[in-house]
């Protein structure tokens, strides 16, 4: 699949904005004390609503016809991505009453405002999730592992972006980049297996190889554009190598010898790891349209 | 109803041409222009509801050559209708036709990334996603002779390797093709459930060979065979006179 | 539920007229939808008789071709003092055009008419452009038939007095067999592909013989992927098998060919191999044959004598006979034809070759089929039935763009004729105005004087040396040779050398070439780059060589950059054209058919139809059928020289609606109204043969007779099929020195006439190939037509150009792996003549001594309306650069051009090559073909190229799923 940058953006800046109000719901919730005080607390979840928003805003460059954006909540009841939508639209109003609760008193919100916010910033991080693993025409991301990894890579940059906020508890980021980076070695297994269609059940000619002679177009079109791209094998490699090196062993590794000090290097490091890895989400994701363009398997 | 295609991969030479109707009925059709990019530059490329593609199936010399015709299927389960957040997409609940309402898309590629079989192109002029209508501004079209009330690629397929009709109606050409042809699905394991089938490239049919000629030992043995042979038929023609 | 759609279509404000599409020379006929001035649609005419309502891919892009940014705009004239293809061009006005142009045409007619060179390209009215060179006095015509297809048309005409290209038709309806040698798509484009259909659905099996596996071999139930150029021995070992298993049908052979005809049997004399006749002295005279009943010579036409189709006899004077029969079976019987000893040469296994004869004698013989309608033959014998031999056989230029291509296409009608196949049911029908007597009865036109008419075409039939358009010398008297003793039956000129025997002034100098549709500094040239050259070469005394190049065309093809007077013509759709049976019919075997164009758009440049600037220019010349004999120009324009001009009384280019009120067909009085009348009725004109004149038309005495009146035929005399060809004979004769006539003088011209006018089908080697090293260039190279491209016509074609903008070098995968050749890599291919760059695709479906690729998709930067970086130019290459028009030699001054000894047609599919791995260290270099060419500069009045288009006739009418649907469905 080609990657856009939009759609990275949204997912990396979104997700890492969905983890983090929800660490500070749970916070809120079960007082667990993350933050140092109150206002530390509002100005991050101000913080995590400017990230959702920015993520949002990135998604509607997407868009080749945004004037029709706001019709996208109209299909809550069959589509992901109108789901995503309607969840993250109501999240604004119920954090934003949250928020209004956490300025006004200093001992904390409404408890029940921040369980309805991390609800809702869960619904949307799985819905994001889903509005990739409910494609069974691409085999690497059909897989209840997606949105998991979502909520998982989520919740280790807003813990990440908690500790290096001077807040946070480092043992908890560092479980949280281990999960994380469990969920995705376990997906890296997962999509190494060889399975799905082929290149002779796309046609129905399952007796002999089938080769691809013409494509029946001379350059380009949107199909090879949107679903053709292709990365070499060796830079696949390099680039997840970056993206686990970053995203997880470097976060871990600052944290564990420098502590909480090193937060801010550690988030950099993650929110970069992250990036290469939302890349690749796509980069190695390949549509099952690929096999009438030749590709022998997905 | 459930209104569809059969394409017949035993006849279909791909000639490219229900393409080009395609293009050409619906660039002026309800949901054109459908738009050409660098169209005399050095990546010609635009928007087009069918394409035809080329495969060969085995190894030379037991190569086959097969062409396919793909546009939408019009599925039954249309995973590209349920995904499309707007609404814009939608399965016609009186004919199965599967349409983009041009009014509603914002063109976010989603209903394109559900599709298996690449049926659904963006308009880059538009912003809208584009697809086949199964031709919905001629096969109802009361002003258009009956014989004219079809898809544009029926219509004009020179080697009628083409067929549109009701699956749902048994005694309908193209039901009646799948049962006797073993109409198939392509990539059925997507679970779409296509409406559109294909017809297999047929058996070749026996030919009987008639029996080689017994070679007399004589006439094996003969120096000149030709001369052999042609005093037989001299033979033989004297007889008949005889 | 139609009642809630929109209505998306304004019906009102829509018109639809008929017409005849020409994205190709195959006439399909069109619909086409206006909305006010726009196209809505173009679709296929349901009761056309050639397309049946369907419409190929090039038919339904149309609407790019008129919106093509390469259509010409105006007249133009070469800069004074610019060098001729530089692209430097000013506009002049069709009036200045017109009289420039006739005041050098007055004087060449005036003075030495021939200097007048006059060749058209994919031209569909060579009726036309004939007559008009035959009012100027000119012998230098021809169309393209010369580089094209001429080896079918001659093979047939020759000898079963039709052929296969458009002059026969398999007899899709009845034939259960069909064996396709040598096509990828052909002038029936759409007709074939319905036929296969046909065939197909009714359980017919379908053979293709073909190198490649692509298009119409995609769907063959059998594919036999034989070596370039070995089709005749493929065809002679089936005759081989069909001989020694005594598996054909004699009867057909007695009553409808000669091969009961008495061959003299008399090596070293004059009449040898010539036939026996009563009167030897005369020519004309009656062939002989032998009577079994009576046990004597008697005349062929006695019906009753029951001739002897074998034996050798003797005349009365002792004269050794044989029939022609047997020397057919002499020949064939022979174990070179075997087909365990041709196996190896044409890369078909023997056991294959061997069921494939049976299979067809098998159809033929045991699966007759009978029509039951009773005929009556030429000499009155009745029939109760027509039989039908249901094996039915195409073949194209796979066979006839060799230099054997004549000899191989009359290998394969042998065997047809072996089979008792043809026009019979399920056999291979004629096309009225065919079958003919063998051959027409037209001679090639030689007698030139100024300011005089040609006494005939320009074009003809030569049935011995006599007939050759040479001088007293034996030199040449045409500037392509045609009908020299280098192409003695050229029927269709040799348009390929023109351009070549004009600058070296071989036979002699010309003062004006003037080309019509056709693109002869590209795709249609052999060597192009050379050619090009040509067309600029000076003499000594600095004057071009080819002093004045005038071009007809529509488009900015690379040919108007090497012209110096350019006159654009209208399109297809702004014009009105005929489509006569005086041209290449369109008929289809049951129905005498024409057609016509009318305009439905109205050119938005100044343009002209070239019919009208014809008919002006040959007015002001004076010509004797176009002025009335005060000098005033006999016709008001096109339309009315079409309605009002007789070729002989009644007898017009359009044969439908003649008769004052449009009463008659085929022959009558001009009707007025006759346009009209075609427009009426589709644009089309259908003459529906009578049942009982359907088949057997060689022997069908109605038939003969009906076709006689209407003027197809000089007489009503039965067509007598030879398999034998005592015309090819003569011409043998010629070359050992023994004919009583003309004989050539260059030991090259005999030795070439003992070779290959073989009276009997034989297989050679291609010329070309006997002269190159067949180790050191492995590969045969030959290419293919797209279906959805004509020639270079269609790279401007916006939709079309999305399908194919550059072409690759297709080559056996495994051969290619086993060479170290990957997928997409450039390589360099090298004949005799030249080395291109071109990126290669490995495949399957290919014979794995065989590379080939999709003819002229390359353009050259700058043409036809593409960007400079266009794939075309950039990543696409013409096979023709490595194809000489001559055959290499040792000798520098030996000019022998690269075509059928026979008929002149040019032998594109002979070449061999070598390739290897092309070594380039530039990335950007080697991304690209070579060679690569100078960009061409835009013409006067060309606007830039569109960037993105969005063509659409009307508003579109959305249709929209309603709020609450959107709401409230669910998954369903
Ligand atoms: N779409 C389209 N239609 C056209 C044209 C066009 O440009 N485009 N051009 C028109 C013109 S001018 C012509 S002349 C006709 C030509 O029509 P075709 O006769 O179909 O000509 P080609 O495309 O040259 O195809 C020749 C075929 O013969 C095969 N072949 C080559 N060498 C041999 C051989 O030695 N033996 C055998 N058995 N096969 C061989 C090639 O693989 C190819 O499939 O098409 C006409 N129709
Ligand atoms: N390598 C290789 N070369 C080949 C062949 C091959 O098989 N291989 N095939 C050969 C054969 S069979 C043929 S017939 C020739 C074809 O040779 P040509 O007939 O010369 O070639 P075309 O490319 O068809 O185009 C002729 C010209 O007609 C012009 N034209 C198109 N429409 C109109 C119109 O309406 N009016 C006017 N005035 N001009 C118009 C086009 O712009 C173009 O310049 O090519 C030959 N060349
Ligand atoms: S083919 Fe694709 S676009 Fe058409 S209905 Fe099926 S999933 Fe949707
Ligand atoms: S592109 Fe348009 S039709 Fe497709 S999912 Fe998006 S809004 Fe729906
Ligand atoms: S049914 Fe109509 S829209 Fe669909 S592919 Fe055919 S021509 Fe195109
Ligand atoms: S028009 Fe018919 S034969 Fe041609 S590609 Fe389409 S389906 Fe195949
Ligand atoms: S075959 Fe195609 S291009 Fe040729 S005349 Fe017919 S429709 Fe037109
Ligand atoms: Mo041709």
């Amino acid at each position: 699949m080609h990657p856009a940058i939009s759609v990275i953006c949204f997912t990396l800046f979104s997700g890492a904005g969905y983890g983090l109000i929800s660490f500070l719901c749970l916070d809120d919730m079960f007082d667990l004390n993350f933050t140092l005080s109150g206002s530390g607390r509002v100005w991050l979840v101000g913080v995590a609503l400017v990230l959702i928003t920015v993520g949002l805003l990135a998604s509607t460059l997407h868009l080749a016809n945004p004037r029709n954006a706001w019709r996208a909540f109209f299909r809550f009841r069959t589509s992901w991505l109108s789901r995503e939508g309607v969840f993250a639209v109501l999240l604004y109003p119920v954090a934003l009453f949250w928020l209004l609760t956490l300025w006004s008193s200093d001992a904390g919100g409404s408890k029940i405002l921040a369980a309805l916010t991390f609800c809702l910033a869960i619904a949307t991080l799985f819905s994001t999730g889903m509005i990739y693993a409910c494609l069974k025409t691409i085999r690497q991301w059909n897989t209840a592992l997606t949105p998991t990894n979502y909520i998982l890579l989520g919740f280790m940059l807003g813990s990440l972006i908690l500790v290096a906020s001077g807040a946070g508890n480092v043992t908890i980021a560092v479980g949280m980049v281990g999960a994380a980076a469990l969920g995705k070695l376990i997906y890296y297994y997962w999509i190494g297996q060889p399975a799905g269609p082929t290149i002779n059940s796309a046609l129905g000619f399952t007796r002999a190889t089938v080769r691809l002679l013409d494509v029946g177009h001379g350059e380009g079109n949107f199909l090879t554009d949107e679903f053709g791209y292709e990365v070499a094998k060796a830079k696949l490699i390099w680039l997840r190598v970056i993206s686990i090196v970053f995203g997880f062993l470097m976060p871990v590794a600052l944290l564990l010898i420098f502590g909480a000090s090193a937060g801010i290097p550690a988030m950099v490091s993650g929110f970069s790891g992250v990036f290469v890895e939302r890349w690749l989400f796509f980069a190695e994701a390949r549509h099952v349209v690929n096999l009438y363009h030749g590709s022998q398997s997905t | 109803m459930k209104l569809g295609l059969v394409i017949d991969l035993d006849t279909c030479v791909g000639c490219h041409a229900c393409a080009v109707a395609c293009k050409q009925w619906n660039t002026s059709g309800t949901s054109g222009p459908l738009s050409d990019y660098d169209p005399y530059g050095s990546k010609p490329s635009g928007v087009w509801f069918n394409r035809i593609r080329h495969y060969e199936v085995d190894d030379y010399p037991n190569n086959k050559t097969i062409n396919a015709p793909m546009s939408c299927m019009h599925c039954e389960d249309a995973a590209c209708v349920t995904v499309c957040p707007t609404g814009a997409s939608y399965k016609r609940p009186e004919d199965g036709i599967v349409l983009i309402d041009q009014d509603k898309c914002m063109g976010c590629n989603y209903c394109s990334w559900a599709c298996p079989y690449g049926a659904r192109e963006l308009d880059q002029e538009s912003g809208t996603m584009k697809k086949c209508t199964l031709c919905v501004d001629r096969i109802y079209d009361e002003n258009l002779p009956e014989s004219e009330r079809q898809p544009v690629c029926v219509l004009t397929c020179p080697s009628h390797a083409r067929f549109f009709g009701d699956f749902d109606d048994p005694d309908s050409e193209v039901s009646k093709q799948v049962r006797q042809r073993s109409g198939y699905s392509m990539m059925p394991e997507q679970g779409y459930n296509p409406t559109n089938k294909y017809l297999p490239p047929r058996q070749q049919p026996a030919v009987e060979t008639h029996k080689p000629r017994q070679v007399s030992r004589e006439e094996h043995a003969a120096e000149d065979k030709p001369m052999a042979q042609i005093q037989r038929w001299i033979a033989q023609q004297l007889k008949r006179q005889a | 539920m139609s009642s809630q759609l929109p209505e998306f279509e304004d019906h009102s404000a829509q018109t639809v007229k008929t017409t005849t599409c020409y994205m190709c020379a195959c006439r399909c006929g069109i619909k086409v939808t206006l909305e006010g001035e726009k196209i809505r649609f173009i679709q296929g005419n349901p009761d056309h008789p050639i397309n049946k309502g369907v419409l190929c891919a090039k038919g339904n892009a149309g609407i790019m071709k008129q919106m093509s940014p390469a259509k010409l705009t105006q007249p133009l004239i070469r800069k004074k003092g610019a060098e001729r293809g530089s692209g430097e061009f000013e506009p002049i006005s069709w009036e200045d055009a017109i009289e420039l142009l006739t005041d050098r045409l007055r004087h060449i007619r005036a003075t030495d008419p021939k200097k007048l060179a006059y060749f058209t390209g994919r031209d569909q009215m060579q009726a036309l452009t004939g007559f008009w060179a035959s009012q100027f006095g000119t012998i230098n015509w021809s169309a393209h038939g010369g580089f094209c297809s001429v080896n079918m048309a001659a093979g047939g005409l020759y000898m079963i007095g039709q052929s296969f290209w458009e002059f026969g038709d398999p007899d899709w309806e009845h034939a259960k067999y069909f064996m396709m040698w040598g096509v990828a798509e052909d002038h029936a484009s759409n007709p074939i592909k319905i036929g296969i259909e046909k065939l197909k659905r009714r359980g017919a099996k379908f053979v293709s013989i073909n190198p490649v596996r692509t298009g119409y071999q995609a769907v063959a139930d059998e594919w036999i992927g034989i070596k370039p150029g070995t089709d005749g021995l493929l065809a002679l070992s089936f005759a081989h098998v069909l001989l020694k298993n005594d598996l054909f049908d004699k009867d057909f052979l007695l009553r409808y060919t000669n091969s009961p005809q008495l061959v003299i049997c008399a090596p070293g004399e004059a009449n040898d191999g010539l036939l026996l006749r009563a009167d030897a002295a005369d020519e004309n005279s009656e062939t002989q044959v032998w009577s079994l009943k009576s046990q004597s010579i008697q005349p062929w036409s006695d019906i009753d004598c029951e001739p002897a189709l074998f034996g050798e006899y003797q005349t009365a004077d002792g004269v050794t006979v044989k029939t022609a029969m047997t020397l057919l079976a002499e020949r064939y019987l022979k174990e070179e034809y075997a087909p365990h000893n041709i196996a190896p040469q044409i890369g078909v296994d023997a056991e294959t070759i061997e069921r494939l004869a049976l299979e067809m004698a098998h159809v033929a013989f045991r699966e007759t089929i009978e029509i039951d309608t009773p005929w009556t033959d030429w000499a009155g014998r009745e029939h109760k039935s027509f039989v039908g031999r249901p094996v039915a056989m195409h073949a194209m230029r796979g066979v006839s763009a060799h230099s054997n291509g004549f000899q191989t296409c009359r290998a394969i009608h042998l065997v047809q004729v072996l089979l008792g196949a043809i026009d019979c049911p399920g056999g291979h029908l004629a096309k009225p105005p065919f079958p003919r007597h063998l051959p027409p009865p037209i001679k090639p036109a030689r007698d030139m004087a100024p300011n005089t008419p040609l006494s005939g075409p320009p074009l003809g039939f030569p049935t011995a040396p006599e007939d050759l358009a040479i001088d007293a010398n034996g030199e040449p008297l045409r500037i392509d040779k045609a009908y020299s003793w280098e192409a003695p039956i050229a029927n269709h000129g040799l348009m390929h050398m023109v351009i070549k025997n004009a600058v070296n002034e071989d036979p002699y100098a010309i003062d004006t070439l003037m080309l019509f549709m056709a693109n002869m500094a590209w795709n249609s040239s052999m060597n192009t780059a050379e050619t090009q050259g040509m067309l600029c070469q000076k003499g000594e005394d600095g004057e071009y060589k080819i002093p004045f190049i005038v071009t007809c065309d529509a488009f900015n093809s690379e040919m108007v950059q090497y012209s110096d007077l350019v006159l654009p013509d209208t399109t297809y759709l702004e014009r009105f054209d005929t489509i006569s049976l005086l041209d290449r019919p369109i008929s289809e075997p049951h129905f005498a058919c024409d057609s016509i164009r009318q305009p439905i758009l109205t050119p938005d440049r100044d343009v002209r139809p070239w019919q009208e600037v014809m008919l002006d220019v040959g007015a002001r010349l004076g010509f004797p059928a176009l002025v009335t004999d005060d000098g005033k120009p006999k016709y008001k324009g096109y339309q009315d020289f079409i309605i009002n001009w007789e070729k002989s009384p009644g007898i017009g280019f359009l044969a439908g609606y003649r008769g004052e009120h449009g009463e008659k067909s085929l022959v009558g009085e001009p009707n007025q109204n006759q346009w009209q009348d075609y427009i009426d009725n589709g644009c089309f004109f259908e003459y529906e043969i009578p049942a009982h004149q359907r088949y057997y038309r060689f022997a069908n005495k109605d038939y003969l007779q009906w076709a006689k009146s209407v003027g197809f035929n000089a007489h009503d005399g039965p067509i007598v099929m030879e398999l034998y060809s005592e015309t090819l004979q003569k011409f043998r004769l010629a070359g050992q020195g023994l004919y009583d006539g003309p004989q050539p003088k260059s030991e090259a011209d005999k030795q070439r006439l003992v070779d290959y006018f073989d009276p009997m089908p034989f297989w050679y080697l291609p010329l070309e190939q006997q002269r190159v090293s067949e180790t050191e260039y492995p590969f045969f190279a030959v290419n293919q037509r797209p279906m959805f491209m004509y020639h270079s016509w269609d790279s401007q074609n916006a939709w079309l150009r999305q399908i194919m903008s550059q072409n690759y070098l297709y080559m056996n995968r495994q051969r290619g792996e086993s060479l170290g050749f990957a997928d997409l890599q450039w390589v360099w291919v090298e004949s005799h003549n030249g080395k291109i760059k071109v990126q290669l695709k490995l495949m399957e479906g290919v014979n794995s001594d065989t590379v080939w690729t999709w003819n002229a998709i390359a353009k050259q930067r700058g043409a036809w309306g593409l960007g400079a970086d266009a794939p075309e130019s950039s990543k696409g290459f013409l096979m023709n650069h490595l194809i000489a028009e001559t055959l290499p030699s040792d000798d520098p001054t030996e000019n022998k051009s690269n075509s059928d000894p026979v008929t002149g047609q040019a032998a594109w599919y002979d070449l061999r090559v070598k390739i290897s791995h092309a070594e380039v260290t530039d990335a950007e270099v080697a991304q690209q073909s070579m060679p690569q060419f100078d960009t061409l500069k835009p013409l006067p009045g060309q606007e830039p190229s569109a960037s993105v288009l969005r063509y659409s006739a009307g508003k579109q009418v959305n249709l929209k799923r309603s709020f609450k649907d959107t709401i409230m469905r669910g998954f369903k």
